[in-house]
């Protein structure tokens, strides 16, 4: 009978909410300011004073620390006279001194290929996850700020994209328009756009209620301004932490797309691709299918927890 | 969550109690259930046309790739004519519409059978798979989430959250490739491939299918986990569970009565979601263990550019992941809180 010990109050207030996309605290706070003084975001004490409250998080400093070492990687593996294509000389050579990763089937060092693996891995993530950023923000702003028909028009479309699951719709657009890596950004963006436009809509929202949207309204200021200068700069956490997480799931769809044999076509390094391809000598090799996946885990889950230490310190 | 509704006028009043509350409830979901089945049809037209006009865009000429490089053209053409690959966009889309709802479902290019039964067979298999993951999921987080919320704030609480999220933020395919390795390779306890004998008997269908449904509940597990955690909590901090203890009721009926049904309400909005999207099958998890599902039939058809195969399995997933819609709306307003916290309370 322990939890009879149990103190009920501390335990009610200490309840999280799963699923509030909205940063309360963080967003009244700035309202009040703003409420009087127009829109004053957070000034540059109180933007320091996060980034040490981030970097005293154990877990936000090693995802950066992971991340940091494959943007690292993808931008510099040629400077170190890596070769992800050329024959060793060994086929399905296990790990060891002089090939840390072992060789893959055709004698490629495993090593070699996952470091420039990370080049395809981000190739599409960050610009894809950029375009659903701006183009879900916008739509959910002009949703969430004019309401009536606007609002419903854009409701009802992203109701139609949102039934499919989002890999078979992705699986039905890249065949259509191919996997390159500029149409893999476009196709990104769209597909993520909507769910980051719902949880915008839903912020702005929360916003419009505050006295300072009246205020501003009240002033004379054009909706263009208002909704730029006014209400981005108070969803602003909650559209960060969306974009990070949308950089995650780009990652992740880009490598699942490789992985399904749609996306990157060999001898392309990527890591979804090298999975796939090694499947075969999973019981011969298991180092050729265990390297590019330890690399595109560590990835995702890096961008993933950095996206937890935001909005724990924002929200 | 059994907070009590603005409704304070009628918990005074008998007609918002027993059958009155019932037929009310009833009313409600007559009604959500026809805007719904009248909402259904047009998502799923718009669906329908979405999908079409992107599978036009295919490139790829399905007829010459069905017959071969040494089939002549007026061959490939009569192949296109035969297939209903001619004419103008919306003519085809209208006779595809037709044969889609009268069970003509055309006929698959690559298997070169037609793709009703093809694709209904595979959609069973994904089911089978989705309904075993869907068990496995439901068990284990119920019982991880109610341990959480015993043990609220301690060692096993945070270790559970934390090994919960990483994991589930790893990709499917990754998680598969581990426990593949790991089960299959090192310690030899199940087949590396499940497509082969996925067709035997119960005992060895479970057996073929353990691994891929693993794979298939973590990826799930953390969120429900969570939902289960936050219900339980709210449960055994609530006044009435207080009440409970201390008029000395025994533990379980405490758990099964006060805290078990109060709990299970947010998730089961939740769970409803899920296993529509788990009996749609996995394309992943489908295609790293071979497995004959839907997912990995849909992978197969864009591969190789079969229009047919792909725009008739685009519809039925569609279909069920509309019909699982439906379901959780169903499901959250037969857990209706109020209704629950009247029926229970009084």
């Amino acid at each position: 009978m322990d939890f009879l010990s149990q103190g009920l109050p501390e335990a009610v207030t200490s309840l999280p909410v799963p699923g509030s996309a909205v940063p309360e605290s963080a967003v009244t706070d700035e309202a009040a300011a703003g409420a009087d003084e127009g829109t004053e975001t957070a000034g540059t004490g109180a933007g320091w004073r996060r980034w040490r409250a981030l970097l005293r998080r154990p877990t936000f400093v090693i995802s950066a620390v992971v991340m940091l070492w494959w943007v690292g990687a993808a931008l510099t593996w040629r400077l170190f006279g890596l070769n992800p294509y050329t024959n060793t000389g060994h086929l399905l050579a296990a790990p060891s001194w002089s090939q840390p990763f072992g060789t893959d089937d055709l004698g490629r060092s495993v090593f070699a290929r996952t470091l420039a693996g990370a080049d395809s891995a981000l190739a599409v993530g960050p610009l894809g996850a950029a375009f659903a950023t701006v183009l879900g923000s916008a739509l959910g702003v002009i949703a969430g700020y004019f309401r009536g028909w606007v609002d419903t028009v854009f409701m009802r479309v992203f109701d139609v994209l949102v039934v499919l699951p989002p890999l078979i719709f992705l699986i039905v657009v890249v065949g259509a328009f191919g996997a390159s890596t500029p149409a893999l950004i476009v196709i990104i963006g769209v597909v993520f756009a909507p769910g980051i436009a719902r949880i915008i809509r839903a912020a702005i929202l929360a916003e419009m209620g505050k006295k300072y949207v009246t205020t501003a309204k009240v002033q004379g200021e054009s909706a263009i301004r208002i909704m730029a200068t006014e209400l981005v700069p108070n969803v602003a956490p909650t559209i960060i932490i969306q974009a990070t997480l949308s950089l995650a799931a780009a990652i992740l769809m880009t490598a699942t797309l490789s992985f399904l044999g749609l996306g990157a076509q060999p001898p392309s390094p990527d890591w979804g691709l090298a999975i796939n391809d090694n499947r075969a000598f999973i019981e011969s090799a298991w180092w050729t299918v265990l390297f590019p996946a330890a690399a595109v885990a560590s990835l995702v889950v890096a961008t993933h927890l950095i996206a937890d230490n935001l909005k724990e310190v924002w929200a | 969550m059994i907070a009590p509704s603005p409704r304070s006028g009628d918990a005074t009043s008998a007609a918002g109690r027993g059958l009155g509350a019932l037929s009310e409830r009833h009313t409600r979901i007559v009604a959500l259930l026809g805007r719904r089945l009248i909402q259904i049809p047009f998502v799923l037209l718009a669906v329908s046309v979405l999908t079409f006009w992107l599978i036009q865009l295919v490139p790829g000429d399905p007829g010459r790739n069905a017959l071969g490089q040494y089939a002549t053209a007026a061959q490939v053409h009569a192949w296109d004519v035969s297939n209903g690959l001619t004419g103008p966009v919306v003519t085809r889309y209208l006779r595809w519409l037709h044969g889609f709802f009268t069970g003509h479902w055309g006929t698959s290019f690559v298997y070169a059978v037609p793709s009703r039964p093809l694709i209904l067979g595979h959609l069973l298999n994904s089911a089978l798979l989705g309904l075993y993951a869907f068990v496995l999921m439901v068990t284990v987080s119920l019982v991880l989430g109610s341990v959480q919320a015993y043990r609220e704030g301690r060692r096993a609480d945070r270790a559970i959250t934390i090994s919960l999220m990483s994991l589930s933020s790893v990709p499917e395919f990754v998680v598969g490739v581990v426990l593949l390795i790991v089960f299959a390779v090192w310690l030899r306890a199940v087949p590396i491939q499940s497509g082969a004998d996925a067709t035997g008997n119960f005992a060895q269908r479970i057996h073929v299918m353990t691994l891929p449904a693993i794979v298939l509940a973590v990826s799930y597990l953390a969120v429900i986990t969570r939902m289960v955690r936050t219900g339980t909590a709210g449960a055994i901090t609530a006044a009435f569970h207080r009440t409970a203890v201390l008029k000395g009721l025994p533990a379980p009926v405490i758990v099964r009565r006060h805290v078990a049904r109060n709990a299970l309400i947010p998730t089961l909005s939740l769970l409803g979601i899920y296993f529509g999207g788990l009996l749609g099958g996995s394309a992943i998890v489908e295609t790293l263990f071979n497995y004959p599902g839907l997912g990995a039939l849909m992978v197969i058809a864009a591969e190789r550019k079969d229009v047919v195969l792909l725009t008739d399995g685009v519809m039925v997933t569609g279909v069920i992941a509309l019909l699982a819609l439906l379901l959780t709306d169903v499901c959250l307003i037969l857990m209706d809180p109020r209704i629950r916290f009247e029926n229970t309370g009084s």
